[in-house]
């Protein structure tokens, strides 16, 4: 019997192979698995180890240790000015998009006839906001001749503002520009809110509670889950982000709009110093790992699970 | 059952092309491309003939960045030469600028650059260095490549160490552009040449006419200018540390700054004169704007209104000439091709041959040949004929181009246009940026010569 059963076996071996649950699940992960090793993990390994190298692309790279993180701590001023323009970017827009994305969605959350519609509406600038024909709109929007201006001068409000030309209001425009990109953490508040059990608001009631200790009593402790992974999400968009920056702006007015991630591309490809670029990317995830770290740690004193009571 | 393993084997032919399809973009002919350079890498000229000569037909592949015009007529002219040379097949790569230098910079560190490379003087030094580039003065003294016909500064301008890497592809020079219709109306002529204390003079005259502003920072070009008038050279003064050139730049800046007749900082920043587009001279902010000469007819048309040409200014008490010819853009041949006298006759063709450039009609700059330039400029039109003249008369007057800017220029650049920020915005003296600048320069320098 045995035998017997080998001989077909052997014949039909790819497809048994394939057949099995566990390889049938590797095969079907394999493009991803793929594109992870060949894209993400191989890259970010030669970018740790290029960091340690003076390396301007075309000379080979000569390993020089922690010189790089050397420079950039002590001897590059504009490395923490940038540094600075970016927390001081990623503290204000990220706040401020999820206040928005959350009053919003406590808007939307009724259902009615147009609600699926408005939900789009909003989740628009979500998708498009970060392109470049979107930063160049920004761009036009603000200009001194532009539509921001023209609508302060028919309220009456002083309407000569060079509002990118000015270190106060240039990393405004990008601030804002975050801001009105609160579709996809709008989307995520959402459906938190209508997990929340109708019982518990429907007990504050009787119980005499108005609407804005239900707000702070009810919704705000039973989304913080939500919000938690939304202020993650953000967080890391927040420090990636580079179109702003490269487009709008340029980094003008004297570098008070120059992201981190602008400068370090410059520092890669326009100065063609790869090696530093590369140490300035591990800075990053570095400081964008230890803020994670820090906000998981966070998380027991004021993010409510259910489960937990 | 059999769905399932229909749909793993899918799955992992999907997983198998895809990577197909990655390799396939830049793999196949790559690979082959560096083996044969590198088993070839020594292999010289005389040998690449004699396959030439054995019937084998040699192919060349040229790369440049540019815009659709220059695409169309290119490729153009890269089909009639090998229809006349018909041993010879070259394959054309282009792109735009920006990704032709990341794109260069991953090639020449394959080992597989094109054989015929559109090079820049501000990237010639670092490729040269990096020992890239194909020495081109045996085929010029041998005549493969002709220069009777060249002047020889031009020549000049594509050498490094005396030795010619890169043959210039047309010609271009500095200028100041202005508003033909504001200057009228402020009733100033303009002369052939301002200087910087002139032309804040005629700013004043014309903001009280007109309201118009005047632009008056050219970034590093203009740094270089003034190094030039002041009977030196920038980069000589920077490498160095020596200050004299830097102070007469940011006092004029700062002079500049706190007139009433020059362009606010918050509108020159938002306008951002590095594009054509967005130069505050387009939609009339300002009557000038300071630039090379090969932009001076997509400032015109984008613009839409009439505009001269006239030479960038100078300074009062200049010790020289400061303006030069610059090479718009170069060919250079690639250290590692394997067919360098064959891409030399391409080059030749390209640079001599009137019929080359009946087609081309100088849309990489006036053409370098002083005969082909006069025969085909009866063929521009009227805003290209101004260009003609002003190159025509600049290069009566032309002093030799500095030598090819030092690895690091980009940086200087960049800290250069900080810096000039903070005097405008009255954040810093001139004194103050000074101080901050040549410093700073020079350590620049030294790191990018390591």
């Amino acid at each position: 019997m045995k035998n017997n059963q080998m001989i077909p076996k052997r014949k039909k071996s790819v497809g048994q192979i394939l057949n099995t649950p566990k390889v049938a699940g590797y095969v079907f992960i394999l493009p991803f698995i793929i594109g992870f090793l060949a894209f993400m993990a191989v890259p970010m390994i030669l970018s740790l180890g290029f960091s340690f190298t003076r390396y301007n692309i075309l000379k080979s790279p000569v390993f020089i240790g922690l010189e790089n993180y050397k420079t950039m701590f002590t001897a590059d001023p504009k490395f923490w000015k940038v540094f600075g323009v970016t927390m001081y970017y990623v503290l204000f827009s990220v706040p401020l998009r999820l206040i928005m994305a959350l009053a919003v969605a406590m808007l939307l959350v009724k259902s009615t006839k147009l609600s699926g519609f408005y939900r789009a509406v909003y989740y628009l600038p979500s998708i498009i906001g970060s392109s470049v024909a979107v930063a160049i709109l920004w761009k036009r929007m603000f200009a001194s001749d532009g539509v921001v201006n023209a609508l302060l001068k028919i309220i009456g409000l002083p309407s000569d503002l060079a509002w990118l030309g000015r270190a106060d209001t240039a990393i405004w425009t990008l601030i804002i520009l975050a801001i009105w990109q609160f579709g996809s953490s709008m989307l995520i508040f959402l459906s938190g809110l209508k997990q929340i059990p109708v019982s518990l608001y429907e007990a504050a009631t009787v119980d005499g509670a108005n609407g804005i200790q239900r707000f702070f009593k009810i919704t705000i402790p039973m989304l913080t889950p939500t919000i938690f992974f939304n202020l993650i999400n953000q967080l890391i968009n927040g420090f990636m982000a580079f179109t702003q920056s490269y487009i709008i702006t340029q980094g003008k007015p004297r570098d008070t709009t120059l992201f981190y991630t602008v400068y370090m591309y410059q520092n890669s490809f326009t100065y063609n110093k790869l090696g530093y670029g590369c140490a300035m990317a591990w800075f990053m995830v570095f400081v964008v790992g230890m803020l994670t770290l820090v906000l998981f740690k966070t998380q027991k004193k004021w993010v409510h699970y259910e489960a937990e009571g | 059952m059999k769905k399932r393993i229909l749909a793993t084997t899918l799955a992992a032919i999907l997983a198998a092309s895809s990577l197909a399809a990655c390799g396939s973009k830049t793999e196949p002919t790559e690979t082959t491309k560096a083996d044969t350079a590198t088993t070839q890498a020594a292999t010289t000229a005389a040998t690449a003939d004699t396959t030439a000569a054995s019937g084998g037909k040699v192919s060349l592949s040229l790369c440049w960045w540019g815009n659709q015009t220059r695409n169309d007529v290119t490729k153009k002219a890269v089909d009639l030469y090998m229809s006349k040379n018909p041993n010879v097949d070259i394959k054309v790569e282009f792109t735009d600028w920006s990704g032709y230098w990341d794109k260069l910079s991953a090639m020449a560190a394959g080992g597989n650059l094109p054989d015929i490379i559109q090079m820049d003087y501000s990237y010639l030094n670092q490729y040269q260095k990096s020992g890239q580039l194909a020495d081109l003065s045996e085929f010029m003294s041998s005549g493969v490549i002709d220069t009777t016909k060249i002047p020889e500064s031009i020549i000049k301008s594509g050498q490094v160490d005396g030795k010619a890497y890169a043959i210039s592809l047309g010609s271009n020079a500095p200028m100041m552009v202005y508003d033909k219709a504001v200057v009228e109306k402020a009733g100033v002529t303009i002369p052939d040449q301002l200087t910087m204390d002139q032309l804040y003079d005629i700013s004043k005259t014309i903001n009280e006419k007109t309201g118009v502003k005047t632009l008056y920072d050219g970034g590093i070009n203009m740094m270089q200018i003034m190094a030039r008038a002041n009977g030196s050279h920038l980069f000589d003064e920077l490498t160095t540390g020596k200050e004299d050139s830097i102070k007469i730049y940011f006092n004029s800046i700062e002079k500049f700054a706190k007139s009433d007749a020059s362009i606010s900082a918050d509108l020159l920043a938002e306008k951002n004169p590095d594009v054509v587009e967005t130069k505050p001279i387009i939609d009339g902010t300002t009557w000038n704007d300071l630039s090379l000469s090969n932009q001076f007819i997509s400032i015109s048309k984008t613009a839409g209104r009439e505009l001269g040409i006239t030479m960038f200014p100078t300074l009062t008490d200049a010790k020289a000439q400061p303006l030069y010819l610059k090479p718009s853009m170069f060919f250079s041949i690639a250290e590692t091709s394997k067919n360098k006298e064959e891409a030399a006759k391409f080059v030749d063709w390209f640079t001599n041959s009137a019929e080359c450039n009946d087609i081309l009609l100088a849309e990489r700059g006036i053409p370098i040949n002083t005969e082909v330039a006069d025969a085909i400029k009866p063929k521009a039109d009227a805003t290209a004929q101004t260009v003609f003249d002003y190159v025509a008369k600049v290069t009566q007057i032309a002093t030799p181009i500095d030598a090819p800017d030092p690895s690091g220029k980009g940086e200087v650049e960049a800290l250069g246009k900080t810096v000039s920020e903070a005097v405008r915005y009255g954040d810093a003296t001139a004194d103050d940026a000074v101080g901050q600048f040549v410093p700073e320069a020079k350590k620049i320098l030294e790191e990018a010569a390591k």
